[in-house]
């Protein structure tokens, strides 16, 4: 199946092991991602909190550049790519066409399935206990993303399974991470990402498995800080759902990026004898 | 006094040319409101919300303006989308956020935290000119503005090491599309401001 692909500017950037994994696991399932050419920003949460018509017009112009790939379905894996990418999608059916927008998540879950993606597993994580953490923008607003449940996700618990992971049941899910506030206002990030630490630690994860780049940086880059306001210390590694998925294909470590994560994951995985 | 304290408001005998204007701007029928309160209840930054959601849109119906455009609410709201896929009427507050910080900015209201807005404004101006946004640059640019030399130092120092903050990222060749909607969005601005 061919796919047009929108990485987005953090997978250039923060985010580059998410866009690797990414595409090398959907190669191993058979997806032949195609990059939408001269693709722009979506303009994020920047954009939309300064002017409506300059989000929307950032999006049309993507939107029109996939239809000119003549592709039935994009795939992105920044939620907040995807939902600005989805809402344009909305208006455009409304005046015709638009081809399907989803979530790399998603797309794994919906359009490959369980177990097509089990039967790739050569190296199953076995005993790894994982928090799926979703965040806001995968599953909500739930008109405009239409895919799994807005609160209560399990696509990814279910993905994560068929690799061999346990997951455990937690309250954060789909809580917000403090999202776009990262550096003009931490304090949020601090207090939110340690919320969602502090559950995922209460549950008794290992690691959490996330599908959005803010998601991860925010919980990975400012967890010492967490720690340190807290007093506890948790040291969760932070991984890209296709990070564990690449690690379950039978991808070394390096490929899969997991050195650029600043907590540590390999200690966990030697442990777990995974690597 | 008293007996004036016990009886209830009668908020549909209160006019608002605010609750006009979203309804008419944003096809959004505050009237639905039944102050349930689930959007509040999810919100999870309404425990440092000066208004919290339920309020925000009871204060639509009072026509309170001013408060709501000068409120703190505005610049700390995550735009999560929990408030609407609560709200038994679907009223979709994260869109009236949106229109209440466009409309606050375009009316010359002071920001009450300028650094959000100038996060916002820096990272859109990356978009004006490369089409795309690079992390490490804008950072930057954000902590010589602000005045926070040190901020971040030593998590940038060590993001930079792990390649997560590369200096130089893709840029939009046809940037002549990009421009003419920032373009128009300055336009606009500057008509209504």
């Amino acid at each position: 199946m061919i796919v047009a692909y929108y990485p987005g500017c953090s997978l250039e950037g923060v985010a580059r092991e998410y866009d690797r994994s990414a595409r090398l696991v959907c190669e191993r399932l058979g997806f032949g991602l195609q990059e939408v050419p001269d693709w722009n920003c979506c303009g994020a949460t920047a954009a939309h909190s300064l002017d409506h018509e300059l989000t929307r017009g950032l999006s049309a112009r993507n939107l029109a550049t996939v239809g000119r790939m003549n592709l039935a379905t994009v795939t992105t894996p920044c939620p907040g790519c995807s939902i600005r990418l989805k809402g344009a999608a909305m208006e455009a059916k409304k005046e015709g066409g638009a081809p399907e927008v989803m979530h790399l998540l998603q797309l794994l879950t919906e359009a490959a399935g369980t177990e097509k993606i089990a039967s790739s597993v050569i190296k199953p994580l076995g005993g790894l206990r994982l928090a799926a953490y979703y965040g806001c923008l995968v599953t909500r607003p739930r008109a405009v993303a239409r895919f799994d449940d807005p609160e209560q996700p399990r696509s990814m618990d279910r993905l994560l399974q068929a690799l061999g992971a346990e997951t455990v049941d937690w309250s954060h899910k789909a809580e917000c991470c403090g999202g776009a506030f990262a550096a003009s206002e931490t304090s949020i990030v601090v207090d939110l990402g340690g919320q969602v630490l502090e559950a995922a630690h209460q549950a008794g994860a290992e690691a959490l498995a996330v599908a959005c780049p803010m998601c991860q940086v925010n919980i990975d880059t400012r967890q010492r800080e967490v720690e340190s306001t807290r007093g506890v210390r948790y040291d969760l590694p932070v991984f890209y759902f296709t990070q564990l998925m690449g690690l379950a294909y039978g991808f070394t470590h390096r490929a899969m990026g997991l050195k650029r994560l600043l907590v540590n994951p390999l200690p966990l995985l030697k442990r777990k004898g995974i690597l | 006094m008293d007996t004036d304290f016990y009886t209830p408001m009668r908020l549909d005998e209160v006019e608002s040319p605010l609750q006009d204007e979203v309804e008419k701007a944003l096809g959004i029928d505050i009237e639905t409101c039944m102050e349930c309160g689930k959007c509040s209840g999810g919100c999870s930054n309404a425990h440092i919300f000066d208004f919290t959601p339920r309020k925000v849109v009871q204060l639509i119906r009072l026509g309170a303006e001013e408060t709501l455009l000068t409120m703190d609410a505005l610049w700390v709201c995550l735009s999560c989308q929990l408030c609407v896929d609560r709200c038994p009427s679907g009223i979709d507050i994260p869109r009236i956020m949106d229109y209440l910080r466009e409309k606050a900015l375009r009316e010359g209201y002071r920001p009450s935290r300028p650094a959000v807005v100038l996060f916002y404004e820096l990272m859109c101006s990356c978009v004006e000119r490369r089409g795309r946004v690079s992390e490490a640059p804008l950072m930057l640019r954000f902590n010589v503005l602000t005045g926070q030399y040190l901020k971040d130092l030593t998590l940038g120092i060590r993001m930079f090491l792990k390649g997560k903050l590369p200096l130089t990222a893709g840029k939009v060749k046809k940037m002549d599309e990009v421009r003419t909607l920032f373009v128009s969005w300055h336009r606009r601005s500057v008509k209504r401001g």
